[in-house]
């Protein structure tokens, strides 16, 4: 177990690496530039900016003095909010959507789990094809059309929460979280369903039968560990997809996350606000899949051989 | 009054009427044994009076006096908590893979309404069922143990709770010959010194004979014959239980009468395969060492070891489709080169025939497709027609009709399966057949017409034969000379009745003694 994690975090490193420096070289790749505005700047004001951030040298030592700087934990300035370094852009939005994609993914668990347990059991009768059809609509909305369904439903007609920023006490997060969540629910109901399904046939849930267990225990202590392997290895993914999708739920309801950033940088080329961005979200990634694998062993125990 | 006693029993599945009029009894100490083809419905006489299967039982089923026909599903829950357990044919699978034995064997202990068992209780419990380092097993999961262990676990786990009654579906069927006495013998035990009444369900007679005291022949969902297994065995009643008797392959029957040897086939030399060690450990482990065999011109020989033993390596190795680290192979003197370097000519000559018939035809081609395959890679100057013509002829050589060119693999029984696996392997006309555990996975009547398949096979057109199986009293129908396999090496080779007779090597007392 300790040696996955640190074979896993080992090779993390050259991962990184390899996508910090695509993103470097495809995002200057790219037309345009950060100090390109409506009206062009003179050229003298031009020339001195870019020698102030350094983007006159050439690309190969930027790029060594971008990963050098990452090392040490500077992110650099950023070339926009030019009173701001994209470390402390970062530990702005970071919190918000760290907060707003993990409460997702957890309700998503309760909600898609719950709800394809019930329909495993009932297999075959009305409720099951009921929440089967809503997880199926579920998974197919996207969360900017639920969104403003949302806000227009509870902010707006029935004025109990908040349609937009953020603000004292939770209220504020109930709305983006449904939203982000949803889509992501009706897929693990989807997954817990025929994970049961098929796990339910097994010859061990026969020998569990055979104890002359009640089908609940069966259900929870033989039956749901090996059914929700799917659903691991899924979380991972999803995971991933939570934090970039975030992105139109934050515009959405006005949030100043990290997706926000991510979006503007990237249309400004604001190159470290970009990098920095990609990186913390890669980093993040490789977490969720490490936490994925573990989660893999724990559900099955085959799974931590080899 | 017996323990329990079935009276007329039919079972249904989906308004089809699988079994009926089945009238058996078990005493308690005592062992009754149904014995039949798959499909005769023996599986779903002993479980579905539980709620075990999908159908409904009706009839009269008696247990320690709780009548099972009128129970709900509550109280046949109750009446497998308190009075049975069980014990399936997979212990692989029939054990859950994400709890430990200990939990697993604790859960059954409990079941019927025991206090939780100390640690200590657990440890006695896998020690009865002669589980080795029953203290670190306990904190093991299933797929760290052998099938044999797994089995003795399942065991454990089945007597836990004091049953009255035990019912073993093809326990040992999964298991390999030594490992099929052992766990017979266990059972055999446990009864007498629990008074446990035992409903033992298995197709091959050989493994019940000395361990049942009632036998139920059963045939197409009916009662064939019953009575006790000695007297049965001695004056069947019935043309099935004699034609079951006579295919059950055993080490006193008459010598089959052998074709004649010529030279030296294949030879070989100190073969050696080594496998790579999962995960990240270093090394290697040893399948096959230094594995010196040899065939002669229309000579049977059997390669014949318990599980995990290497045998199929080997015999992967010599038919060219597994890995060989050292060592090489000599037809007829000189050396046959690695497998790419093989011409078409050379891949013709050796053929393999496999275990799980079904398995290993591809689902979604025809009969004509599997039988021709060979011929289209290893025959390319053959016309279309021609390989026609050669798979009619193929498939009449193993007794099947024309008209199963355009039959699917899916529609056909065990026995069709293998017969058409071995005329692909013959279609090409090679000189050796190579049979993995070639009748092992079929029904006793059925393994033993592929036997004699086999036999006939070898008498017109002077094929050798390389048998590797487990089933010593089964080769001994079919092969001259035995290769005993133990650990990767081989261990004791000579004729095949002179070795039967005094076996030397332990591995080999063990086989002889199984058989």
């Amino acid at each position: 177990m300790l040696s996955l994690i640190t074979r896993r975090l080992m090779t993390a490193i050259p991962t990184l690496l390899v996508i910090i420096l695509a993103s470097f070289f495809l995002m200057r790749l790219a037309p345009g530039g950060p100090f390109d505005g409506e009206r062009p700047l003179d050229p003298a004001t031009q020339a001195a900016l870019q020698q102030a951030y350094g983007l006159d040298r050439p690309l190969w030592e930027q790029a060594w003095l971008y990963i050098s700087r990452l090392v040490q934990g500077d992110f650099g300035p950023s070339l926009v909010y030019r009173d701001f370094s994209v470390s402390e852009l970062i530990a702005q939005g970071l919190p918000i959507s760290l907060t707003l994609g993990g409460l997702a993914i957890m309700l998503a668990l309760i909600i898609g789990v719950t709800a394809g347990l019930f329909a495993a059991v009932r297999a075959g009768k009305a409720a099951d094809k009921m929440i089967m059809m809503l997880a199926t609509v579920a998974t197919a909305l996207p969360t900017f059309v639920t969104g403003p369904a949302l806000a227009l439903c509870f902010g707006l007609w029935l004025g109990l929460l908040p349609v937009s920023g953020t603000g004292e006490g939770g209220a504020w997060l109930i709305m983006p979280v449904v939203a982000l969540a949803l889509p992501v629910s009706g897929a693990i109901a989807k997954l817990t369903r025929a994970g049961l399904a098929s796990v339910l046939k097994q010859d061990h849930i026969r020998t569990a039968r055979a104890r002359g267990l009640s089908e609940t225990k069966i259900l929870f202590k033989h039956g749901l560990r090996p059914a929700l392997v799917p659903v691991a290895s899924y979380l991972g993914p999803a995971a991933a997809g939570l934090l970039t999708g975030a992105v139109v739920v934050e515009t959405v309801f006005g949030l100043p996350g990290l997706g926000r950033y991510f979006v503007q940088g990237a249309l400004n080329r604001d190159y470290p606000l970009v990098l920095g961005v990609v990186t913390l979200y890669a980093a993040l990634i490789i977490l969720f899949n490490l936490f994925a694998d573990l989660v893999y062993g724990w559900l099955d125990p085959r799974m931590r051989e080899g | 009054m017996s323990l329990y006693e079935i009276r007329n029993m039919a079972v249904d599945i989906a308004g089809n009427r699988l079994v009926e009029e089945v009238s058996l009894t078990v005493e308690a100490g005592r062992c009754t044994a149904i014995i039949g083809a798959s499909g005769s419905g023996k599986s779903l006489t002993c479980l579905t009076p539980f709620g075990l299967t999908p159908g409904s039982a009706s009839g009269s089923m008696l247990l320690d006096g709780v009548d099972l026909v009128g129970a709900d599903a509550g109280q046949l829950r109750d009446a497998r908590r308190r009075l049975t357990g069980f014990i399936f044919q997979q212990p692989l699978t029939a054990l859950t893979p994400h709890l430990t034995v200990g939990a697993q064997l604790q859960e059954a202990t409990m079941q019927a309404g025991s206090a939780r068992p100390s640690r200590l209780e657990l440890v006695q419990k896998l020690e009865r069922v002669g589980l080795s380092r029953p203290d670190e097993r306990l904190d093991q999961f299933p797929h760290r143990l052998s099938g044999g262990e797994r089995q003795r676990v399942m065991i454990a786990a089945a007597i836990a709770h004091d049953p009255k009654l035990l019912i073993a579906d093809e326990p040992t069927s999964a298991l390999d010959a030594s490992l099929r006495t052992e766990i017979m013998d266990l059972l055999d035990e446990l009864r007498a010194e629990q008074g446990l009444g035992m409903l033992l369900v298995s197709h091959d007679l050989a493994s019940v004979e000395g361990h049942a005291d009632q036998l139920v022949v059963m045939d197409k969902g009916r009662v064939v014959e019953t009575g006790p297994v000695g007297d049965v065995i001695a004056n069947p009643a019935e043309d099935y239980t004699r034609k079951l008797i006579t295919a059950t392959p055993r080490l006193n029957e008459p010598s089959p009468k052998l074709v004649e040897l010529g030279d030296v086939l294949l030879e070989t030399g100190d073969v050696a395969v080594e496998f790579q060690r999962p995960g990240w450990r270093r090394g290697t482990i040893s399948a096959v060492v230094d594995a010196s065999i040899m065939v002669r011109q229309g000579e049977a020989l059997a390669l014949v070891g318990g599980s995990g033993s290497g045998k199929s390596t080997l015999g992967r190795a010599i038919a060219g489709i597994g890995p060989v680290t050292r060592g090489g192979v000599l037809w007829q003197g000189s050396a046959l080169p690695e497998r790419r370097a093989r011409s078409l000519e050379m891949r013709r000559l050796i053929q393999p025939v496999f275990q799980d018939p079904v398995a290993s035809l591809d689902p979604q081609w025809q009969v004509r497709d599997i039988v021709t395959e060979p011929l289209r890679n290893l025959r390319p100057d053959l016309t279309r027609a021609e390989r026609e013509d050669l798979a009619r002829r193929a498939l009449s050589n193993v007794d099947l009709a024309e008209d199963f060119l355009t039959r699917m693999p899916t529609s056909l029984s065990g026995g069709q399966a293998q017969r058409v696996a071995i005329a692909r392997a013959i279609i090409a006309a090679p000189q050796l057949l190579v049979l993995d555990e070639a009748t092992s996975a079929l029904d006793p009547l059925v393994g033993a017409e592929i036997l004699m398949l086999l036999a006939r096979l070898q008498a017109e057109n002077g094929l050798s034969l390389l048998f590797i199986t487990h089933d010593i009293a089964a080769a001994r129908r079919l092969c001259h000379r035995i290769a005993v396999m133990d650990e990767g090496r081989i261990v004791e080779t000579g004729a095949m009745q002179a070795v039967i007779d005094d076996p030397r090597h332990p591995a080999t007392q063990r086989l002889v003694a199984a058989s």
